[in-house]
């Protein structure tokens, strides 16, 4: 899905016109400037085009690891070191194969990539802020009233992706804010 | 000075004059002067050429060194050395006669008579009475076939005993009794002025007096006096002996063979000095008062390290050779064929020759008579050995005009580097080998470090340029061949010892350095050819490509971020081989200031525009995540 995407209006970085930013530096200090610099390229595209879930082989061929004006893309071993890197920052998840939110998302295992351009908790910070705001402690909401509803049309969530969602919810769960209820379809979720 | 400052080489090796042969180095050597030691100069190597004897000094080569003429040394003693002492070799200095004369009309007459040898009126004093009897002129009759000898110049009859050494009788080879030699002399001292006693001071005193007053009140003109005097001198020049009036520019009496002696000039002086002396008379001030001043004593040179006796083996053939004759000597004369070739190949073509030809023809001409000179000169010199040495020096030259000359027509880059090796290669005669090194205590040491230094002016030497030539780095490997071939096939050196010796560059302070890349690689550099620099000449390339567009579009935008470049490009660029430009490169790159880029054309270098982190906060961030790893292992065991 987030393949597809066009890239139109993405102000994209400076090195992402220097032909040597697509190739592996050897040299630690350089590699290591150039993954943050990689990764913080993957949150602000995916941030602009409010991508959740990535999959690796597709986002190869897209517009964030191919620059077709220089021909020169990133290879996949490369990519996966990105990703690798930002999963150490708490940027970046693979979906775990067994996960039911995997299934629909096509390729094989471990290709399929949460990017966190907001982190769990502070999705989860989010959604208690707007349920604070509009006095909807103490009352039932259902998962897809969060994310699709007409209330929450101009919050951050709107349209989020419901792994993200759950995860951020799971947070709140856990801090004793919120309980989920409900089977497969429909979930519900009650803040206290 | 005998001992004079001497100029060395950027490896601190001796500059040698022109034609100069090295023969021997030691090292670990101290020099004395006299008895004493010199503080300054007892660690030291000592440089036996065919000219000189150099000593280089180990802590401040370039103030403490110094060097001797072999043509200044009169004789050479050996010492064996005896228990603390080590063996020494003493090399005397050949005294300026006339210094020697003063020394002895001082200790002669326990005056200093020094304020006398600035006035040429001195010059006169040889025959005057004060200062002492022209020991030359005595002679003494042997009493076995009468034939009337000279008594020898260095005769003292004040110092003589019956242990000092007397020539024999020139004609009948008996040798005289010290008393007859003794009487001879003292007679021949007292026959011009009996008043040589040294217990007359007032004479003395008179005859300072008298010159110093000469030349203080202008009585005379110190420098119009000796012309005038030697004129006086010139009109009748008289034997000492018969009387006879001989013409002033004979050497010894037209009568009696006795030696005549001029005013300043001794007898046993040689004819080149006496010429010298001769040309100079008018003003021989300067000459005389260096005379005096110039008396150096002996020199020792002290070897701690061994290497005595084949240094004084080779010294007593440097000095039997006479090298330093040769410097200037005149060609050898021609042989009787070649000036027969000459005339009789010559005489038709003489007028044709002698005509100012011009245009083609004439440079054809030209070219004929070169080629005929050549032929003839060949021929000439392979007509046996001895022809070939004498005209050694112009057959090379020969040679060696034939090698331009051939490399000339296909001038290609290789065939351009073998002319300057070739036109090298002789002046490679100063060759370190293992024989004319001295065993320094059985180690290879000195061996290794005499060629770090060869090596080291082999690549610094400027008409060679052999490090400009390559950019000012170099494989060693490559080296090695060139040096190698540079040697002409012959003494060549080992690998293993090449590599030994470049590593003492090091720690010889020489102007080159070794380097080893991370692959291994070694290459040779000049000492002021450091990384930074490097990098510094890279980035600048780089930065110029910002300027000016590339060959064809490019995708990029080259005025941003330039052009990427191969090892290939900069190979051009800087001379460099290939392989030292990506030793460069990937040294630049290890630096943080190039980053690569693999693509479809290779490998290609780029400015760093991708930014660097700090080691120091990589490193932080390293441990930081080590540490969180042990807590989280902690926690999964249940501990915490």
């Amino acid at each position: 899905m987030a393949s597809t995407t066009p890239s139109e209006g993405f102000p994209f970085p400076r090195e992402y016109f220097f032909p040597a930013f697509f190739t592996r530096q050897p040299n630690l200090t350089i590699h290591h400037a150039q993954l943050t610099k990689w990764s913080s390229l993957v949150l602000a595209y995916a941030r602009h085009h409010r991508i959740f879930r990535l999959a690796l082989s597709a986002a190869a061929d897209s517009d964030l690891f191919y620059n077709r004006q220089l021909d020169r893309r990133l290879a996949p071993p490369d990519i996966r070191e990105v990703v690798d890197f930002m999963r150490k920052d708490g940027r970046a998840e693979y979906l775990q194969p067994g996960d039911a939110a995997a299934a629909g998302a096509g390729a094989g295992a471990g290709d399929v990539v949460l990017i966190y351009w907001r982190k769990p908790q502070e999705w989860a910070v989010l959604i208690e802020a707007y349920v604070d705001e509009t006095a909807q402690k103490g009352s039932v909401l259902t998962v897809y009233e969060l994310t699709e509803g007409e209330n929450t049309r101009g919050t951050e969530f709107h349209g989020m992706d419901n792994g993200v969602l759950m995860k951020a919810l799971n947070i709140l769960v856990k801090r004793g804010k919120a309980q989920i209820f409900g089977s497969e379809d429909s979930l519900g979720v009650k803040f206290f | 000075m005998f001992l004079k400052h001497l100029d060395l080489t950027t490896a601190l090796r001796p500059l040698y004059l022109p034609d100069e042969v090295l023969l021997f180095v030691q090292d670990n050597v101290g020099l004395y002067e006299g008895k004493y030691k010199l503080p300054n100069q007892q660690n030291g190597q000592v440089y036996l050429t065919s000219h000189r004897i150099c000593y280089v000094d180990k802590v401040e080569p370039r103030k403490q060194s110094a060097a001797l003429d072999l043509k200044e040394v009169d004789r050479y003693e050996f010492y064996a050395g005896f228990f603390k002492s080590s063996a020494k070799v003493t090399i005397v200095p050949k005294p300026l006669r006339r210094s020697a004369l003063h020394n002895r009309v001082m200790s002669g007459t326990g005056v200093n008579s020094r304020h006398s040898t600035p006035s040429p009126t001195s010059s006169n004093d040889a025959y005057a009475p004060p200062s002492g009897p022209p020991p030359a002129s005595a002679t003494w009759v042997c009493n076995i076939c009468s034939f009337s000898n000279p008594v020898p110049s260095n005769f003292d009859p004040a110092a003589a005993n019956a242990h000092t050494p007397l020539p024999p009788c020139l004609a009948c080879g008996i040798k005289p009794a010290l008393s007859l030699v003794l009487k001879a002399a003292i007679s021949s001292a007292s026959r011009p002025s009996p008043l040589l006693n040294p217990s007359q001071p007032g004479n003395i005193n008179n005859y300072t007096f008298s010159s110093a007053s000469a030349v203080t009140l202008g009585l005379v003109d110190p420098f119009a006096t000796p012309s005038e005097q030697g004129k006086a001198d010139a009109a009748v020049f008289q034997c000492p002996r018969c009387t006879f009036s001989n013409h002033p520019s004979l050497l010894s009496c037209e009568m009696c063979g006795a030696p005549l002696l001029s005013q300043d000039a001794p007898s046993t002086i040689s004819t080149a000095e006496y010429i010298r002396i001769l040309s100079q008379s008018p003003g021989p001030i300067k000459d005389t008062s260096q005379g005096a001043v110039d008396f150096a004593e002996s020199v020792k040179i002290s070897f701690r390290g061994g290497g005595e006796k084949i240094f004084y083996e080779r010294l007593k053939s440097a000095m039997t050779q006479r090298k330093w004759l040769l410097q200037d000597a005149p060609p050898a004369p021609k042989s009787s064929r070649m000036a027969d070739d000459n005339s009789s190949s010559g005489s038709p073509g003489t007028p044709t020759q002698r005509t100012k030809t011009a245009g083609i023809a004439g440079l054809e001409q030209l070219g004929l008579n070169m080629r005929k000179n050549n032929e003839i000169l060949i021929g000439s010199a392979f007509e046996d050995l001895e022809a070939l040495m004498t005209s050694a020096k112009e057959v090379v030259a020969l040679a060696e005009r034939f090698a331009q000359q051939v490399n000339g027509a296909n001038a290609d880059v290789t065939s351009k580097e073998n002319t300057i090796l070739a036109e090298s290669a002789h002046q490679l005669g100063l060759i370190t080998t293992k024989d004319i090194v001295g065993s320094g205590g059985g180690s290879d040491s000195l061996y290794f470090s005499e060629l770090a230094r060869n090596l080291a002016e082999f690549l610094t030497d400027d008409a060679r340029g052999v490090l400009k030539r390559a950019g000012g780095i170099l494989t060693l490997v490559d080296l090695w061949a060139m040096f190698n071939r540079a040697r002409g096939g012959v003494e060549l050196v080992s690998p293993m010892d090449f590599e030994k010796a470049a590593q003492m560059w090091e720690s010889l302070k020489l102007p080159v350095r070794l380097r080893t890349f991370r692959s291994g690689v070694m290459v040779v550099q000049a000492r002021d050819r450091t990384d930074d620099a490097t990098i510094r000449s890279i980035l600048a390339w780089l930065q110029d490509l910002h300027e000016f567009p590339p060959d064809r579009e490019v995708a990029w935008d080259w005025r941003e971020f330039g052009r990427g470049v191969t090892a290939q490009d900069t190979a051009e660029r800087f001379g460099w081989s290939l392989g030292v430009a990506e030793e460069e490169l990937l040294m630049a790159e290890e630096q943080g200031v190039l980053c690569r880029e693999e693509g479809l054309e290779g490998l290609k270098f780029w400015k760093n525009y991708i930014g660097k982190t700090d080691i120091a906060v990589l490193q932080k961030r390293e441990a930081q995540e080590e540490a969180d790893a042990i807590l989280r292992r902690l926690k999964d065991t249940g501990l915490i």
